[in-house]
């Protein structure tokens, strides 16, 4: 460990940069496609082929289109048996090395919520119906939750211990939070921090069967808004001490100044009504941030568009900001669970490195009951230093970070 | 940062209190296994399964409906609070973190959701069942059971999640904010997971599991909950935590373990609680502990309570406590007569001992370790 970050454990905390980013989403692969989609408010929400959905209220999801997610996969795998999900990080993380071609972490932490799982779903149903089971050990070794990041280790010579966080939809924010917690503490240098999960039916339909899920357009925030669309994705981000990045001339995209977590002990599925949880998570993050909600210009909220959610969130972010625009970016691509704190993370970095503010698409009538400056079915040019990221999940974990814009 | 064990509880097959079967374990108990049947096929496992007089007292609201695995980790997370006299008010509350590690989850009931969508279609997916499948549901249940309001993160992985979960609270400790870390490490059994280690030819369909030996006949599982309250100070100091990362294939399991040990095993260790489980993993911590502790008196507690994946890294951890505490080792069931390695073949002496080295080698290819030393 570098004496720079040693130093830092006494008083002043160590500087958080990002300096590197990969992300593969419905709304295209890697930073400069996403931009592309963000800035014209693309709707990426298309129907489900996958697997049946003739029985759900809801057919469709954002999704990551499987020819390229296979033609770009990288051959010194047996990538053929992998799951679509290691593809993800794989090309996720193969940004990051294209970006930062020396890069070995000293630690990773990876959010997810149902790792292989389709590989489980076709073992238990060929298991059931005494199909044939041949492949069934492969299907085994890839549907744990770490297999993906292995896998992606694998790909580019990385060897680093890695924690693999499950705390439902928080997931991915969870793991920046904690990542930027370990180099802000000085423990750590190079951290790479992000999220990933692929669809899988028995979600889906979990999902469904709650009554989470909408037929409909995902409309959150809207007076109208009944449910939320599932999405797909992987997101990484190299975390490093700002000094010593500095030091070995690496690029400084943005900072990560506040994390806040906290568990809202109201119901497994349900926040708490007022948002007490979420405005912990808010405010927490914006104690360790040491910057008053006055300083945010740009909330990217959890935004899943249920009534329930919606409501919480958006109490607690009027009780709490006085007006700061606020979209969920879920409207264009779905909601992608263990990753969508990741790949929003990336929206954030996007909105800060070029000044706008992503659109909440399919916006019509505001909720009354919600006093929310929502950006409304457009993006906009906007002076964006500081955003806040919110992710809240099952289980009553919430978790927000905050970054800014570096200005050296 | 230092950092310090100060309270213990542990749901196994051979029960629940901590003294009780520790007690059972110096005596060289086995736990009785059962089977477990599956009701589309004749084949059948044996298992080691928790006996529900190991639950008794544990009841709330948010338990009625949870599977085992929330309660196995109710029951440890409370037993070790209680261990410790901690008692949790709203205020303190927020000063204790969750770290929950889980292998397989809540399997039960994630495919008792699953079975009704293949057999009837997913207008039979029950809402009740589908929060109850996902990985950090045990978590949630003991946050709300102890008031919990702070930090709450579940880590999923192999054996070697426990120590890893151990590592972050080590991580988590630098904030200032936090008085205690509750870290639990929790495990259920259904036929399915004893389906799939068999195809992965991990899997003895039933015990004894032989450790060290020269052929791998594999493991039989189990299930349960080992929990620890670590503070800054107590009587049990973690030294070290060094999670190890991946091996990329099992013949690379020796060189992550060599690492491991090499960096802890740099005081004199009296004892190293291993996690040879009968599979592929006994060679290689064979071969690093022969090398690198030879005169370390080694054991292993799996042929005695199974191999608990999710659990199992706690159940080490409590076991090196207690073994330095009572300055004791139990004997090592099954195990191979020519095995090159200082094994308590009895009931064993550990005068004086002061260091125990934790380790854990997972079966999805990642290893960690710990050092622990009583004070």
């Amino acid at each position: 460990m570098a004496e720079a970050g040693k130093q830092k454990t006494a008083n002043s905390p160590a500087r958080v940069a990002i300096t590197a980013a990969g992300v593969v989403s419905p709304l295209g692969f890697g930073l400069a496609e996403t931009l592309e989609s963000l800035r014209s408010a693309r709707d990426c929400v298309t129907p489900i082929m996958r697997f049946s959905v003739a029985q759900c209220r809801c057919k469709t999801a954002g999704q990551v289109a499987d020819a390229r997610l296979l033609a770009n996969r990288v051959e010194s795998l047996h990538s053929a048996r992998l799951h679509r999900a290691s593809h993800m990080m794989i090309q996720a993380l193969q940004e990051v090395v294209t970006q930062q071609p020396e890069f070995e972490p000293e630690l990773m932490v990876i959010g997810t919520t149902s790792g292989g799982m389709s590989y489980g779903e076709r073992y238990y149903r060929l298991l059931q119906r005494a199909g044939d089971l041949r492949h069934a050990p492969t299907w085994i070794a890839n549907y744990s939750a770490q297999k993906p990041i292995v896998d992606a280790q694998t790909a580019f010579g990385i060897s680093a211990p890695c924690k693999v966080i499950a705390n439902a939809c928080a997931s991915g924010t969870n793991a920046i939070g904690h990542a930027f917690e370990c180099v802000r503490s000085g423990r750590y240098q190079r951290m790479l921090a992000g999220g990933y999960d692929a669809l899988a039916e028995m979600v889906f339909i979990g999902f469904d069967s709650l009554q989470a899920s909408t037929p409909e357009k995902c409309r959150p925030f809207d007076r109208h808004r009944s449910g939320m669309v599932l999405g797909e994705g992987a997101a990484v981000l190299v975390l490093e001490n700002l000094e010593s990045a500095q030091e070995r001339g690496a690029s400084i995209l943005a900072e990560i100044t506040g994390y806040g977590i906290s568990t809202d002990n109201f119901h497994i599925t349900q926040p708490e009504p007022s948002g007490i949880g979420a405005r912990q998570a808010m405010e927490r993050a914006l104690q360790s941030a040491r910057i008053s909600a006055t300083g945010v210009d740009y909330i990217n909220a959890h935004g899943t568009a249920t009534v329930f959610n919606d409501a919480a969130e958006g109490r607690a972010i009027s009780a709490l900001f006085n007006g700061v625009p606020v979209s969920s970016t879920k409207s264009m691509m779905g909601h992608s669970l263990g990753a969508a704190g990741a790949i929003e993370a990336v929206v954030c970095l996007l909105a800060l490195q070029h000044q706008f503010l992503p659109a909440n698409i399919n916006f019509t009538i505001p909720d009354e009951d919600l006093d929310l400056n929502i950006v409304a079915n457009e993006a906009r040019a906007a002076v964006v230093s500081t955003a806040v990221s919110n992710s809240f999940g099952f289980g009553g974990t919430n978790a927000s970070i905050i970054m800014r814009r570096f200005e050296g | 940062m230092s950092l310090a064990i100060v309270g213990m509880g542990w749901v196994t097959p051979l029960g629940s209190g901590l003294d009780s079967v520790w007690e059972r374990l110096l005596q060289g108990e086995e736990a009785s296994a059962t089977t477990v049947s599956e009701e589309f096929t004749d084949r059948v496992y044996k298992v080691f399964r928790v006996a529900e007089s190991a639950l008794k007292g544990i009841s709330h609201p948010r338990l009625r409906r949870a599977s085992a695995i929330s309660r196995f980790a109710a029951a440890a997370g409370l037993h070790a609070l209680e261990s410790a006299g901690l008692r949790l008010d709203a205020k303190s509350a927020e000063r204790v973190a969750l770290i929950f590690a889980i292998s397989n989850g809540g399997v039960i009931y994630t495919k008792r959701f699953y079975r009704e969508i293949v057999n009837t279609g997913a207008q039979a997916a029950s809402p009740l069942l589908f929060p109850e499948t996902v990985f950090n549901a045990p978590a949630s249940h003991v946050a709300a059971i102890l008031g919990l309001t702070g930090a709450s993160y579940t880590l999923v992985g192999d054996g070697a999640i426990g120590l890893t979960a151990i590592k972050m609270a080590k991580d988590l400790m630098d904030n200032e904010a936090l008085d205690y870390c509750l870290v639990v490490g929790t495990e259920e059994i259904d036929w399915i997971l004893c389906d799939a280690y068999r195809r992965w030819r991990l899997l003895r369909q039933a015990p004894p599991i032989e450790p060290y030996g020269n052929q791998n006949h594999g493991m039989v599982l189990s299930e349960g909950a080992g929990a620890v309250l670590v503070a800054r100070n107590g009587l049990f100091s973690i030294e070290s935590a060094r999670p190890g990362g991946y091996f990329a294939t099992q013949s690379q399991a020796g060189e992550a373990l060599e690492r491991i040990v090499r960096d802890l095993a740099k005081v004199e260790i009296d004892v190293v609680i291993s996690s040879a489980n009968g599979t592929f993993i006994d060679r290689a911590e064979s071969r690093v502990l022969h090398e690198l502790t030879p005169n370390a008196v080694v054991y292993t507690a799996k042929p005695a309570l199974g191999e608990s994946v999710g659990a199992a890294g706690l159940w080490q951890v409590i076991i090196a406590a207690q073994a330095l505490s009572s300055a004791e080792v139990p004997p090592v069931l099954h195990a191979d007569s020519t095995v090159p390695l200082r094994l308590a073949r009895s009931r064993t002496p550990i005068p004086s001992a002061r260091h125990a080295i934790v380790l854990s080698c997972g079966l999805n290819q990642e290893a960690a370790g710990l050092r622990l030393a009583i004070r």
